[in-house]
């Protein structure tokens, strides 16, 4: 580490904030102007305060979602290596909607159809999910109360969350080799065989669950517990009054008054978790097929294999697949109602 | 579960938590056999929680060069400090742990900053798009990250920002933008507005209001924010992978690739390297905690 | 709209304005300021080879992204092999970065697509495949002087009769090294001979024969040795469902379950633990762990010392002499060279300087890997050293490494097939014949 290269990392990131500030000021002089002095709106203030971020998200989410539909319609790989333009017409590279149905009816890296990825992805996502809403659950309401040592508990037990993944993930892959690591020498201890995790299908995907539950359930556990903090006790002690036991006041009270908290996370964790590329590309190591979800094999199919436009129709497939669940969800569960008002 | 980041949960207002009691299940403290099971429930969780932790602390004391071993201890044998010394002294470690801090407080800083303004105008304001504009937001946490990568390393090429800071903070905070909007906004709107009316009444314009009374109160969501800002850059592999190729501007997921190399991984120093990177982070995340449990969760709650 | 063009275009202009001010940072792209060669004495100290023309003036900053690295010493090596032109040529300087194999590939060909590739790659063999299918890399026979080179090196670089890269080091069979305690001084003659040894080792916490058992590489020898290959005639059809596929699956099979002289699981990383720790009488492995293998055990990365014995894997029986693949590292240059004149001799003649006998030498010294250079591979040095000579007698057995964009579809389907192997799945007719679907609805996606 020498004093050039921490001299070179300062001034990079200087000149970030500074490029970024002069950027931000002509967009805003920009918008003064045509907003304030050229159309005098009253949404001027408005417009020009959300305007950063949108511009920015048009750059760097829209452009690059366009480009990908475009691509989407083309035949661009390895063989035809270059730059489609507008879908592909004028290079021959056109190939209209043939690779959005090659998605659904060819095998999609090797062996694996689309059919099989999505009931993978679905299964990986309920199991995770539900673990880990049921174990936040759980440690939450054992840590909502006064008791000493709280403060440690809570502590220790957002480690997994606090722990770079990258790390976490590396280390965990280990823990599942066969002869050395810790989760077959605690199972030997306790009597029984090794078990394959690494080579078998099967407890490789159980492997990977396993991980991301261990990831995932801090989360959890910490909206749980906020909201378990926000619900007063007046219901509980009417509750008592009534000769409730302490199920039923759970089902009765917490349940329900937890669920404006709960619903939006187990939306956000059923999401992340579909598109969790991390767990299974540090677990698996693209080595089994069969452990493959959905937004792994896309990686795969655009950085391995080099089927731009596959992997442009495929994307969009799964984003689609998403937006659906999404809206029917929030429509159906009306959670985020309240954000709109 | 684990996103891109992490999300915490932002602290309800003093206003807010004084208006209603907390609830401590059981009044009345619990029996002490349920108490000795609650907390053995509790130690087991602590215990699966740090064990990798644990493992990668003895791997790194391991002396030699070995990650797999068939002995179980966990202060390993002839346990010495090697690997981190190495690590720290004959390796580029200290300038990939600087760039990335470097890298990921220059993101939290602009997300941060582009996040308050943003949301402030979702919950002040009514105006056209609002509702869309949400939703897109929304919308954007759907789209799988391999999707962006190739045209987002096509745009900075174009705009001759790969290998530099510059494309890497701008793609980072823009990526932890719509969230970040999401948790604001959400605390934003269990502030009463009257407080900022009764700011202006007295004279300040529209945006000292923000700036002097909406702000201050909103200090726990800012934190959580600029964590998780943080976060989300520090932790980041594929944007800094595709963005920088320069040995002296990479950052630790990159640097961490070169302890494994084609065929051979160094893996004390990699257990060396990894209780390194964790310490800061986990250090920070735990200063941060009480922010993180003791609220409610943004926009969702009502009265 | 308008803003976001006018946004774009301030942006782009501040970093191309300030990007051109950053102190210290050498352009990735071809210089700018390259004048014409001029006539007369070359600028600078006499370059190492002599050269046609006058070496050009001007200043060129290199980018050459390499596979090597640190942990074994070979990225220090290329370093200082860059270190040295330099110290010749002032006017060029290199900037050198590391990165693992695939993600040089991907990352390679990421760049091209931008039009910001690095200029030279050190990188394995494999992947002029997809390099040439996407016409990335530059074709050298103009620019390199072929003869000095191994020829079986030079083949492994050679598609449709072109040239694309530069030897550097070759080899890279795989063979069988053992434990001289654990498995006696010489070498096995068959496999039966072998795996008898093995079963008198594979006791007491030894195991007799490690390999990764994880991956296709290691399927590759014994498929040769049962008289199949991964293609047939033209080169891209796949013929993995064959008589030969299904003895060397069996022979493996037999390895592990019949026999029993292998570890219940092992990955390259256990396989290589075993055997440094003197747990395994056998390993195959491949020429790039001899250095590895054959320090002393005494130092800071011990190996066996003297204990190691090196050789080609036995002949099978029933069968014949296994064929391992043989691949190397090579030199390449990206297409954009071409397009200076310039450039393009100054980045063939590092080529031929790295390739020149004396740094050849170099690397059988320093990173003990048998050389690319025709000259250098006759030299004392490698035959005098038992250890080399055996590598060397081991490489001579193998075949070339196929390049082509298919060979990554057999790979990979032949990887599944071995990890499908290895649970115990002895229904070989059946592993062999998905092998050859998966492979085929691969290259049929290509």
């Amino acid at each position: 580490m020498s004093l050039d290269a921490v001299v070179t990392a300062i001034q990079q990131v200087g000149l970030t904030l500074i490029v970024i500030a002069i950027a931000v000021a002509a967009l805003e002089g920009v918008l003064y102007l045509l907003l304030v002095r050229g159309l005098k709106t009253r949404l001027a203030t408005p417009l020009m305060l959300v305007a950063p971020a949108f511009v920015g998200l048009a750059i760097l989410i829209v452009y690059p979602l366009l480009w990908e539909l475009n691509v989407s319609f083309t035949n661009m790989s390895l063989r035809n290596f270059r730059d489609p333009g507008f879908l592909g017409l004028e290079n021959g590279m056109f190939v209209g909607l043939d690779n959005y149905v090659e998605v659904f009816t060819r095998p999609v890296l090797q062996l694996t159809t689309f059919w099989q990825l999505l009931l993978q992805t679905v299964l990986w996502t309920v199991i995770n999910v539900t673990l880990h809403v049921a174990g936040g659950m759980a440690l939450a309401l054992l840590l909502h109360r006064q008791m000493r040592g709280k403060g440690i508990y809570r502590a220790l037990i957002i480690l997994p969350w606090a722990i770079p993944q990258v790390i976490a993930l590396l280390i965990w892959r280990t823990e599942y080799n066969n002869e050395y690591g810790a989760a077959n020498q605690l199972l030997r201890m306790a009597g029984f065989d090794g078990v394959p995790w690494l080579s078998d299908p099967f407890w490789n995907f159980i492997a990977m669950i396993i991980t991301n539950v261990w990831l995932g359930i801090p989360f959890m556990m910490v909206i749980i517990l906020g909201g378990l903090s926000s619900i007063s006790s007046e219901y509980y002690e009417a509750a008592e009054m009534d000769g409730a036991n302490s199920r039923q006041s759970f089902r009765a009270i917490t349940l329900p008054l937890l669920r404006p908290v709960l619903t939006p996370a187990i939306i956000l964790g059923t999401v992340w978790t579909f598109n969790n590329i991390n767990v299974p590309f540090f677990i698996n190591q693209n080595e089994l097929e069969t452990s493959d979800i959905l937004v792994t094999a896309l990686f795969r199919m655009a950085f391995q294999y080099n089927r731009y436009g596959d992997a442009a129709a495929f994307a969009f497939v799964i984003f689609i697949i998403l937006l659906v669940f999404t809206v029917f969800y929030v429509r159906r569960t009306g959670s985020l109602r309240g954000a709109y008002e | 579960m684990s996103g891109p980041t992490s999300v915490p949960a932002p602290a309800v207002t003093a206003a807010a938590r004084s208006a209603r009691a907390t609830h401590q299940p059981g009044g009345r403290r619990d029996s002490r056999p349920k108490r000795i099971v609650i907390h053995g429930i509790l130690i087991l969780a602590c215990v699966i929680a740090a064990f990798p932790i644990i493992r990668v602390l003895s791997v790194a004391l391991r002396p030699g060069n070995r990650l797999l071993d068939s002995e179980f201890k966990l202060i390993p044998e002839g346990a010495t400090l090697n690997a981190f010394v190495h690590v720290l002294t004959e390796t580029d470690l200290p300038l990939w742990l600087f760039n990335s801090l470097v890298i990921t407080t220059g993101t939290a800083i602009v997300g941060l900053l582009v996040a308050a303004t943003s949301a402030y105008a979702f919950s002040r304001f009514k105006f056209p798009g609002r509702g869309v504009g949400l939703t897109a937001l929304l919308a954007t946490q759907l789209i799988p990250a391999a999707m962006l990568l190739v045209p987002l390393y096509l745009l900075a090429v174009q705009f001759k920002l790969a290998n530099s800071y510059v494309g890497m903070v701008i793609a980072l905070s823009v990526t932890a933008v719509p969230f970040s909007i999401w948790i604001l906004k959400g605390y934003y709107d269990t502030v009463p507005i009257e407080l900022e009316e009764a700011a202006r009444i007295d004279g300040c314009s529209q945006l000292e209001a923000f700036w002097r009374i909406l702000l201050p109160l909103s200090t726990p969501a800012l934190v959580v924010v600029f964590l998780f800002n943080f976060l989300a850059a520090w932790n980041d592999y594929f944007l800094a992978r595709i963005l920088l190729s320069k040995e002296e501007l990479l950052t630790w997921p990159l640097g961490l690739q070169r302890f494994q190399a084609q065929f051979q991984a160094q893996w004390n120093d990699l257990a060396a390297a990894s209780i390194l990177i964790s310490v800061p982070v986990v250090l920070l995340f735990l200063y941060s905690s009480k922010w993180l449990v003791s609220g409610v969760t943004a926009g969702g709650v009502k009265g | 709209m308008k803003n976001r063009y006018r946004l774009a275009s301030l942006v782009a202009a501040l970093a191309i304005v300030v990007g051109a001010c950053s102190t210290g940072s050498s352009s990735p792209t071809a210089p700018a300021a390259s004048q014409p060669a001029t006539s007369g004495a070359p600028s600078g100290a006499p370059s190492a080879e002599p050269t046609e023309m006058a070496f050009p003036e001007g200043d060129f900053a290199l980018t050459m992204w390499t596979k090597e690295g640190e942990a074994d010493g070979s990225f220090q090596f290329n370093k200082k092999l860059t270190d040295a032109y330099t110290a010749l040529h002032p006017n060029v300087t290199f900037e050198l970065v590391n990165k693992n194999v695939e993600v040089l590939r991907e990352d390679f060909q990421t760049a091209s697509l931008a039009g910001d590739a690095p200029h030279i790659l050190w990188t394995v063999a494999d992947h002029i495949g997809p390099f040439t299918s996407a016409d990335l890399i530059l074709p050298l026979d103009n620019l390199v002087d072929r003869a000095t080179f191994v020829p079986a090196a030079a083949e492994a670089v050679t598609a449709d009769g072109t040239l694309w890269g530069v030897p550097m080091s070759f080899g890279n069979q795989l063979m069988l090294y053992w434990n001289k305690d654990l498995a006696g001084d010489a070498a096995p003659a068959t496999s039966d001979d072998w795996i008898a040894a093995a079963k008198s080792a594979h006791t007491g916490g030894n195991v007799g024969i490690a390999f990764n058992q994880t991956e296709s590489f290691w399927l590759v020898p014994f498929l040769g040795g049962f008289g199949g290959s991964v293609f047939a005639e033209d080169g891209v059809t796949p013929t993995l469902d064959t008589d030969a596929m299904r003895s060397a699956l069996e022979f493996l099979y037999d390895l592990k379950y019949t026999e029993q002289v292998t570890p219940a699981e092992a990955d390259y990383d256990v396989a290589d633990g075993l055997f440094k720790e003197g747990k395994a009488a056998f390993i195959i492995n491949g020429d790039w762990t001899l250095g590895a293998y054959s320090a002393p055990p005494d130092g800071e990365n011990p190996g066996l010392g003297d204990k190691l014995g090196v050789g080609p894997l036995p002949t099978l029986t029933g069968g014949e002499d296994p064929k391992p693949y043989i691949a190397g590292a090579f030199l390449m240059a990206s297409k954009a060279v071409g397009d200076d004149a310039d450039l393009q001799t100054v980045v063939a003649d590092f080529m031929q300087f790295a390739s020149n006998k004396d740094n050849q030498v170099d690397i059988v010294q320093t990173l003990k890997r048998l050389p690319g250079n025709a000259e250098a591979i006759e030299d004392p040095i490698v035959t005098g050293d038992p250890l080399l000579a055996g590598a060397a007698e081991a490489a001579q057995k193998g075949v070339p490494q196929p390049t082509n964009l298919e060979m990554r579809c057999v790979f990979d389907a032949m990887t599944a097939g071995v990890r499908d192997l290895f649970t115990g799945n002895n229904d070989f007719a059946g592993i062999s014949a998905s092998m050859q679907s998966g492979s085929e609805s691969c290259i049929a996606a290509l």
